[in-house]
């Protein structure tokens, strides 16, 4: 069995699965001031009828962190950033206490000038004067040479928390780095509150399996390791709707997800039925991280946005401004277009009547001029930004010739539809895009369903130069020698026999160890005319997907 | 962080493309750029945005040059999609997407001259030449300036717009008598119906950042405010850097971001630049950050604190002193001593050796000289690769005279045997054939 909880913007979602598909769910509302009392009610609500010693695997998809960074609730972090040649690190400042250091790595990892230590010893008295008890240490290039990185983190001694830029992702992007380093050191104290008491609660339940967090690429990793990496647990949700909608249709074409909400639509796109990850990484609060996402795009388009009238031109969203006017609102929405023209019946269907014919007197327009032309442009909004984000995927920048010619093109043949009003919309949906559009089972749950078989993902960069015999996995801490003689097939292996060796640390079953080569490149590094190395990277990954062992219980 | 101005950047760096595997024009080339603006964050700069290039199509060549035998006899599909990427940045910038566009492609272009018979200074097509092109063909603009600031005087652009007055193209480089190709002395300023619209400004080696800058000040920014151009192209080759391994300069990147920042130019295209680790990653953020407008002060190469740049004294003088004789031919220009009599031919016999494809090439270029338009031009020319062929050229705004003139060279050359190949470029009528 397995237990699968997504708490959302509104709803919290619980399912547990087993053999027999859903076998318990719980829909209910979040508690944004209180969060573990939503989750404890949703473990009490599916735990009630079931054998809690027979959950072999419980996922959580949580708003935490991404509420307590979008509020600010965040501890002050005392940042320790050296930068190199190239835009000055006090363009990235973050925080209250940002300190830069001089010292500079260049692109190939060579240290140029070394790390000012009287400059750091001052800034750490500073830190600890005011109490600063988290850290966060980022140096430019500490994906090629994290020396620095560690020579500050090690300076810094005993303090309660540090976040070491390198360990977070072997991408380059210092400022992303900056970013990311800061929200993880940030949120680490309230986060690791909130995962005891889970974990707690969780053992009071009589529940002993592994516990995991889901990630905004749509997969999990144990909560032991996401109480260091407390920032990976930010923006899951839509992850969670897109792993769901995977687990509920056997996706293997290029395609499109819609979850249509109350307030927001958010689109996920997939080719040859695998969902596609954001190049970078995702943003929050203004800034962009190294945090690994899924690529999805939410528009303010959803059941209860706002019918508006313009002269005779009908629009809707972004605005929600409560429910429908059938759930007991003030303002008619798509809800209630949808009802007035029979589409639904959903709740008090006199009161959306109402609604619109009041506009309808306002503006001299029919009720069904204004219901259709609601729709119609609620459709063309979708469809839109649907087009769009296809056509920015396509237009994606490559680099090889081969690439160029030969790069895939995605072009969507289905639709997947999930969401509340999921069901009514979907054959106004395959007529305004003319494509299949399918609308799973258990549809309002997909969310909670997609935490609960989440695999666990893990991504890596292997770098290495055989002019220096050095080879690094900055995010595995992996910093080692090799000979003059390494090959690109070397490095392959290397990187697979580390990703397994990692994913053996996590206790990833041996079936759910699928590692996928993303890219590889080996470059001769030319010095006059002569051959003096290589420069060889290879990026890997266990991609976002569903658990095996849910594909059988699923039968997909 | 916010561009002042915004910027599309098309990189195609072709990681899996080179002349030869040690060639400086390798796979290798762009690597640690690429590390460098991703490490920076460059990308993620609002207003700065990547764009992929396009595929240049053989009509986009033909337009441009004549190609013996054919187009696809002298291209790869490296040098269509580098030709693509200058073409996507014309077509940001023309259509309003961005406010400036950065090509930030290879193979490189600007020794690719109006005849093409194969490779010549790593250059197969002339990648600037067919943005030009581009340019004039699908938007109206009319007058262009093109700055060329790589090391090597770009022969292939000068070559192409010889007789072309509304292309202004000033090129600074090391002087041809110590580096390749060995043209661009300051004489070298145009046909006689384009005349001071070509200009050369050969530079002293071991010329610094004071020395380029001086020449931007006192002779490239006044001449391109009296030509006064609509759009303004930088050929941002990257070698006169101080640690380039095929040439004697020592300008550095920050003296390129402040060149950048004082040429304001709307569209840049990497030319050449083979320092490919000390130099490209800090050139290139450097031009980046100038033509967004965003600082780039804390942009240095890595041994830059330790060099001694400063420029010597001799040097400077002979700067001065050049910078002034340039302006003065520049000046003469305008009133010419002598001038050819309209519907004659002017011809000129000229010897091109392809280093990069070991081809000799001989050609017999005549222009109908014209006071109604640029002029019809004709090209007769044979090489070791390809027997005598024949290119005719009617001209943008071509008067009915050159346009006559052309289809009776074409009529001519068809009814006779003479020529294997002949090429004809009709900008009137948008047609370009081989026959």
């Amino acid at each position: 069995m397995y237990l699968g909880l997504d708490v959302g913007g509104t709803h919290t979602d619980t399912v547990i699965i087993d053999n027999s598909g859903v076998i318990a769910k719980s829909k209910i509302a979040t508690t944004h001031d209180n969060l573990l009392s939503c989750i404890t009610d949703s473990f009490s609500a599916v735990l009630a009828n079931v054998d809690p010693s027979k959950i072999q695997r419980v996922n959580l998809s949580t708003t935490l962190t991404t509420n307590a960074i979008i509020q600010n609730k965040c501890e002050k972090v005392g940042m320790f950033v050296s930068g190199g040649p190239g835009i000055h690190p006090a363009s990235y400042s973050i925080g209250d206490f940002y300190y830069i250091i001089d010292g500079q790595i260049d692109h190939r990892g060579t240290e140029i000038t070394l790390l000012n230590l009287k400059q750091l010893d001052k800034a750490i008295k500073k830190c600890k004067k005011k109490g600063i008890k988290v850290y966060a240490v980022i140096s430019k290039f500490s994906t090629r040479n994290p020396e620095h990185e560690q020579l500050i983190a090690q300076k810094l001694g005993d303090v309660d928390f540090i976040s070491v830029g390198h360990r977070i992702s072997g991408n380059l992007n210092f400022p992303r780095r900056i970013a990311t380093a800061y929200y993880n050191t940030a949120v680490w104290r309230l986060y690791n509150s909130f995962s005891y008491a889970v974990a707690e609660s969780l053992r009071a339940w009589g529940v002993t399996a592994p516990v995991n967090i889901l990630k905004a690429d749509g997969g999990t990793i144990p909560l032991h390791i996401s109480q260091t990496m407390p920032v990976e647990s930010i923006l899951s949700g839509p992850a969670a709707s897109v792993i769901g909608t995977m687990a509920l249709c056997n996706i293997t074409e290029d395609a499109v997800m819609l979850d249509i909400g109350g307030t927001t639509c958010d689109i996920a796109l997939f080719a040859d039925g695998a969902p596609l990850i954001e190049k970078d990484g995702i943003r929050i609060d203004d800034r962009n991280t190294l945090v690994r996402s899924l690529k999805t795009k939410s528009i303010g388009i959803g059941g209860d946005s706002v019918i508006k009238i313009n002269g005779t031109s009908v629009t809707t969203g972004p605005e929600r401004l409560g429910m429908s006017m059938a759930e007991g609102g003030n303002n008619p929405t798509i809800i209630d277009a949808l009802n007035v023209l029979k589409r639904i019946n959903f709740m008090d269907t006199s009161r959306s009547m109402e609604g619109l014919l009041a506009l309808g007197k306002k503006y001299r327009l029919s009720v069904d001029d204004i219901a259709n032309a609601a729709i119609t442009y609620a459709m063309d909004v979708i469809y839109n930004a649907v087009m769009a984000m296809i056509e920015e995927v396509n237009a994606r920048p490559v680099y090889t010739i081969y690439e160029f010619l030969q790069g895939k093109v995605i072009k969507p043949k289905t639709i997947y539809l999930i969401g509340g009003p999921a069901k009514t919309l979907s054959n106004i949906i395959a007529r305004r895009f003319g494509l299949n559009v399918k609308v799973p089972q258990h549809c309002q749950v997909a969310n909670a369903i997609g935490a609960a078989v989440a695999r666990t993902t893990v991504e890596i960069e292997l770098f290495a130069d055989t002019q220096r015999c050095r080879l690094l996995i900055p995010n595995l801490e992996v910093n080692t020698r090799i000979p003059a003689g390494y090959t690109l097939d070397n490095a392959i292996d290397d990187a697979k026999n580390y990703m397994i060796q990692y994913l053996t640390t996590l206790g990833v079953d041996e079936k759910e160890r699928e590692i996928e080569i993303v890219d590889t490149y080996s470059f001769n590094m030319v010095k006059g005319f002569e051959t003096v190395g290589k420069n060889i990277r290879v990026r890997c990954q266990v991609k976002p997907g569903i658990l095996h062992q849910c594909k059988d219980i699923l039968k997909i | 962080m916010k561009a002042q101005s915004s910027l599309g950047v098309v990189f195609f760096p072709a990681f899996d493309w080179a002349i030869h595997p040690l060639h400086p024009e390798r796979e290798e080339r762009l690597l640690y750029t690429l590390d460098q603006l991703n490490e920076e964050g460059i990308f993620d700069v609002e207003g700065i945005t990547q764009y992929k290039p396009g595929l240049a199509t053989p009509e986009d060549i033909m337009r441009t040059h004549f190609c013996f035998p054919d187009v696809s006899s002298v291209t790869t599909e490296s040098h269509l999609i580098s030709a693509g990427g200058t073409i996507k940045a014309a077509a940001l910038v023309l259509d309003k997407i961005v406010n400036k566009s950065f090509a930030l492609v290879r193979p490189p272009g600007h020794h690719a001259m109006k005849v093409v018979h194969g490779a010549r200074g790593f250059c197969n097509i002339n990648i600037e030449a067919v943005m030009v092109e581009y340019i004039r063909e699908n938007y109206p603009v009319k007058k262009i300036a093109i700055v060329d600031t790589d090391c090597h005087h770009g022969d292939g652009t000068q070559d192409i717009y010889w007789h072309d007055k509304d292309i202004l193209y000033i090129s600074l480089h090391q002087d041809g008598r110590t580096l390749y190709p060995g043209t661009g002395a300051i004489h070298e300023l145009g046909g006689p119906n384009a005349l001071g619209t070509t200009i050369n400004i050969p530079l002293p080696p071991n010329t610094s950042d004071e020395g380029f800058l001086m020449a931007m000040k006192r002779v490239v920014l006044p001449i391109l405010k009296d030509f006064n151009p609509d759009i303004i192209i930088n050929s941002a080759g990257q070698d006169n850097h101080y640690s380039d391994p095929i040439t004697n300069m020592n300008f550095s990147a920050s003296g390129y971001a402040q060149l950048t920042d004082m040429l304001n130019a709307d569209i840049a295209v990497l030319e050449g630049g083979y320092s490919i680790q000390g130099a490209l990653p800090y050139v290139n953020l450097g031009i980046t950050l100038a033509m967004a407008g965003l600082d780039y002060s804390y942009v240095h190469e890595p041994d830059y604190a330790i060099k001694d740049l400063t420029q010597d004294h001799e040097i400077t003088k002979y700067i001065k002193k050049l910078c002034d004789k340039v302006l003065q031919r520049y000046e003469e220009c305008k009133k010419p001593s002598f001038k050819l009599m309209p519907g004659n031919y002017d011809v000129r016999k000229k010897e091109i050796y392809y280093d990069t494809d070991n081809i000799h090439e001989m050609q017999l270029e005549s222009i109908m000289v014209c006071d109604q338009c640029r002029g019809v031009l004709k090209i007769e020319t044979t090489s070791s690769v390809n027997p005598l062929c024949l290119g005719i050229e009617i001209p943008s705004g071509a008067c009915d005279q050159c346009i006559n003139e052309g289809y009776r060279l074409l009529d001519h050359a068809l009814a006779g045997n003479r020529y294997k190949y002949v090429q004809l470029i009709d900008r009137i009528n948008k047609k370009y054939v081989m026959y």
